[in-house]
């Protein structure tokens, strides 16, 4: 992990380029509650960014206004410099979209299907590389409800690339996926961006961020509360390690935070998430105070911290309610 | 860009091929129903119709409607009074009585001439045939009065001597039905692809929804002109049913009446979010239309309290004009007011989808 951390900081730190998404200021409203708020960003050229977040923080909607798919209430998005407000067909056609779960007609083949989406735009990649390039060759002739999971999301991979796209959209490409699936589609990924696509994904996995995004925004309550590389977001936390553990009742926040190097104390009942800039000294005092307090420490873990730890810190809640 | 409709159209009519459930509503209903009805009640023999006609107004004019009368092959013409020709029907010994009314031959010069017709309704399949003379008779005599006047002269081919047995009947009856299945279906299928999400993918494309939509209905249009060609090709291979009409004018009957229908799915689709739901419409409105609209029996003998519900339906107007084409050889005249009537249909339908249509 560690490794992986720093070959992104490499390529986000290498020299300037040329910003192909800028989205400014998008609002969008449904019965009276607001649910993007005031949302900018922008992506450069062969970058992979990442909108994070819980479920109904707002991402999906917030993609959905840059595809032209809704319409936002105010802001707008420009993609390779044109508006999709007032170009929407123009920039139809050098976009590529994965949606949530991307319904397609049960009645045609993966050939006909990617056939089918090739005559929308004015030029098409040839439809058996791109089956080849998911790996779905051998299903060319199979229609989209006999592909298991991981095959469904790779065949909405292969039409959202079917006019070569410039920018590609990947609303949750993994969710729902094995770990080897998640996997192969990641693979797919990251070819893409060497390609030199500009790539926008949403997802609720911290680790899927961490690995594949140059850069991160976190979204909460349809509005963007940070925005940095991973290793950005993470540095935030000032802590040099996370410890995790199980106290029992009789300990109080207040005590473990006057302990030695803390940044940061989270706990939901008996859990503790203890972010400190001195992991040594800290985890002494820890077991000390338990100690003396004869209060049983267990589930002891001590970890790096992670976006998961920047999430809970900025949110108080969980990513995920199963997490 | 024609590239591009060629292969929407294609795939619309690939998808329609491919889903079974529509086919065996459509086709398959059709042709099993005929099937069945054509066998059990095949064979017939060639009956005349017979007509009594009461003359009440004695002028050159009556006389020459009554010699033409005569004259044709079909009919087997009585003269009596009224009181004895509608007891004559009564006793079933007429399958229809027609009263040329006092003044007749002056109305007739001022265009506003009224033939009164009585039938025997015991019989659907003898109703049916006498009703379509009959009204070949009157239409014939219409056409005559507004466009020339002079002496009445009737026009033979439509009442050409013609046994109506029951498969000539149904035969018109299950393509109006194929036509209603085939066409008023496209309504689930719009809100299935907005429920499975298909048109969200579809609008992150730079195609148009209505390019959609038109290569859906042409598809549409085109399965039913094949589904009847070959529903038509059956009835005539086995059972030598005979088409009198002018083809491009059943071809036009066939188009206003799938229009007719698709636009109806379309305003169902327009207020409906689920399939589900928009299954129940479908069956709660293409039930009693297949049943009341004609397209089994003949409903013109239906309890009056029905009258008005089956007069409304599109299927009804459907069902007459493709029997008025198929068996009665008609021309425009004939079905000229039933065809505007789907097209009305077609105008509340298309308000409707105006109102509430979404796409997304």
């Amino acid at each position: 992990m560690i490794s992986q951390e720093q070959s992104q900081g490499q390529s986000t730190t290498a020299g300037e380029r040329t910003v192909m998404v800028d989205v400014r200021g998008l609002v969008k409203s449904y019965h009276h509650k607001t649910v993007v708020n005031n949302v900018s960003f922008s992506v450069n050229q062969a970058e992979i960014f990442g909108l994070l977040g819980p479920n109904g923080a707002g991402k999906t909607t917030t993609l959905e206004m840059i595809e032209g798919i809704r319409k936002p209430d105010a802001g707008t998005a420009l993609l390779a410099g044109l508006d999709v407000r007032r170009q929407r067909s123009a920039v139809q056609r050098i976009i590529g979209v994965q949606l949530q779960a991307t319904a397609l007609f049960p009645e045609l083949t993966l050939l006909e299907t990617l056939e089918f989406f090739a005559a929308l735009y004015p030029r098409a990649l040839d439809k058996r590389k791109l089956l080849s390039d998911v790996a779905l060759e051998e299903k060319a002739r199979a229609h989209p409800q006999d592909l298991s999971g991981g095959q469904r999301q790779r065949l909405a991979l292969a039409i959202a690339l079917v006019n070569d796209p410039q920018v590609l959209f990947l609303d949750e490409p993994t969710a729902g996926l094995d770990p080897q699936s998640r996997h192969m589609l990641w693979d797919i990924v990251m070819r893409l961006r060497e390609q030199g696509k500009t790539i926008i994904l949403t997802t609720h996995f911290m680790d899927e961020a961490h690995l594949l995004c140059d850069r991160i925004a976190i979204l909460d309550g349809g509005q963007i509360i940070a925005q940095d590389t991973s290793a950005g977001l993470i540095g935030r936390l000032g802590a040099q390690a996370t410890i995790d553990c199980r106290l029992d009742g009789r300990a109080r926040q207040a005590d473990i935070e006057a302990l030695e190097g803390i940044t940061g104390v989270l706990h939901t009942n008996e859990r503790y998430l203890i972010y400190t800039q001195t992991m040594q000294p800290t985890l002494a005092a820890l077991l000390a105070y338990a100690t003396t307090m004869s209060i049983p420490l267990t589930d002891l873990q001590v970890r790096a911290p992670t976006l998961e730890d920047v999430f809970l810190e900025l949110t108080g809640r969980a990513l995920r309610s199963d997490a | 860009m024609i590239k591009r409709s060629l292969v929407l159209l294609r795939t619309n009519f690939i998808m329609l091929t491919r889903q079974r459930g529509l086919i065996i509503s459509s086709l398959g209903l059709a042709v099993i129903s005929m099937l069945v009805f054509g066998f059990l009640f095949g064979g017939s023999d060639s009956v005349k119709t017979r007509l009594g006609v009461v003359d009440q107004d004695h002028t050159s004019i009556s006389t020459q409607v009554i010699s033409q009368l005569q004259r044709s092959d079909a009919l087997q013409v009585f003269t009596g009074s009224n009181s004895e020709e509608q007891q004559a029907l009564k006793n079933g010994q007429r399958d229809a009585v027609v009263v040329i009314p006092a003044g007749f031959s002056q109305q007739l010069v001022q265009g506003n001439a009224r033939l009164q017709v009585s039938y025997d309704q015991s019989n659907p399949v003898t109703a049916a045939s006498t009703q379509l003379t009959v009204k070949a008779i009157v239409d014939g005599i219409n056409s005559k009065i507004t466009h020339q006047p002079g002496p009445v002269t009737l026009v033979q081919q439509a009442v050409a001597a013609k046994n109506l047995r029951e498969i000539d009947f149904i035969t018109p009856g299950m393509l109006g039905m194929l036509l209603m299945w085939a066409n008023l279906a496209v309504g689930i299928q719009l809100v299935n692809w907005r429920e499975l999400g298909i048109t969200k993918r579809l609008a992150a494309t730079p195609l148009k929804p209505l390019s959609m939509i038109s290569a859906q209905v042409v598809a549409r249009l085109a399965l039913s002109l094949v589904q009847g060609a070959l529903l038509l090709g059956l009835a005539i291979w086995i059972f030598n049913v005979h088409i009198y009409g002018n083809i491009g004018l059943l071809a036009l009957v066939v188009i206003v009446g799938a229009l007719t229908l698709l636009a109806l799915g379309f305003a169902i689709a327009s207020f409906v979010r689920k399939t589900e739901a928009a299954n129940s419409i479908l069956l709660l409105v293409s039930f009693p239309m297949m049943f009341l609209g004609g397209s089994y029996f003949n409903v013109n003998g239906a309890p009056s309290f029905l009258q008005p519900l089956i007069h409304v339906m599109p299927l009804y107007y459907l069902n007459e004009a493709l029997r008025q084409v198929i068996y009665n050889g008609a021309g425009w005249n004939a079905i000229q007011t039933g065809v505007l009537i789907m097209l009305g249909w077609i105008v509340a339908a298309m308000l409707v989808v105006w109102r509430g249509f979404k796409w997304l």
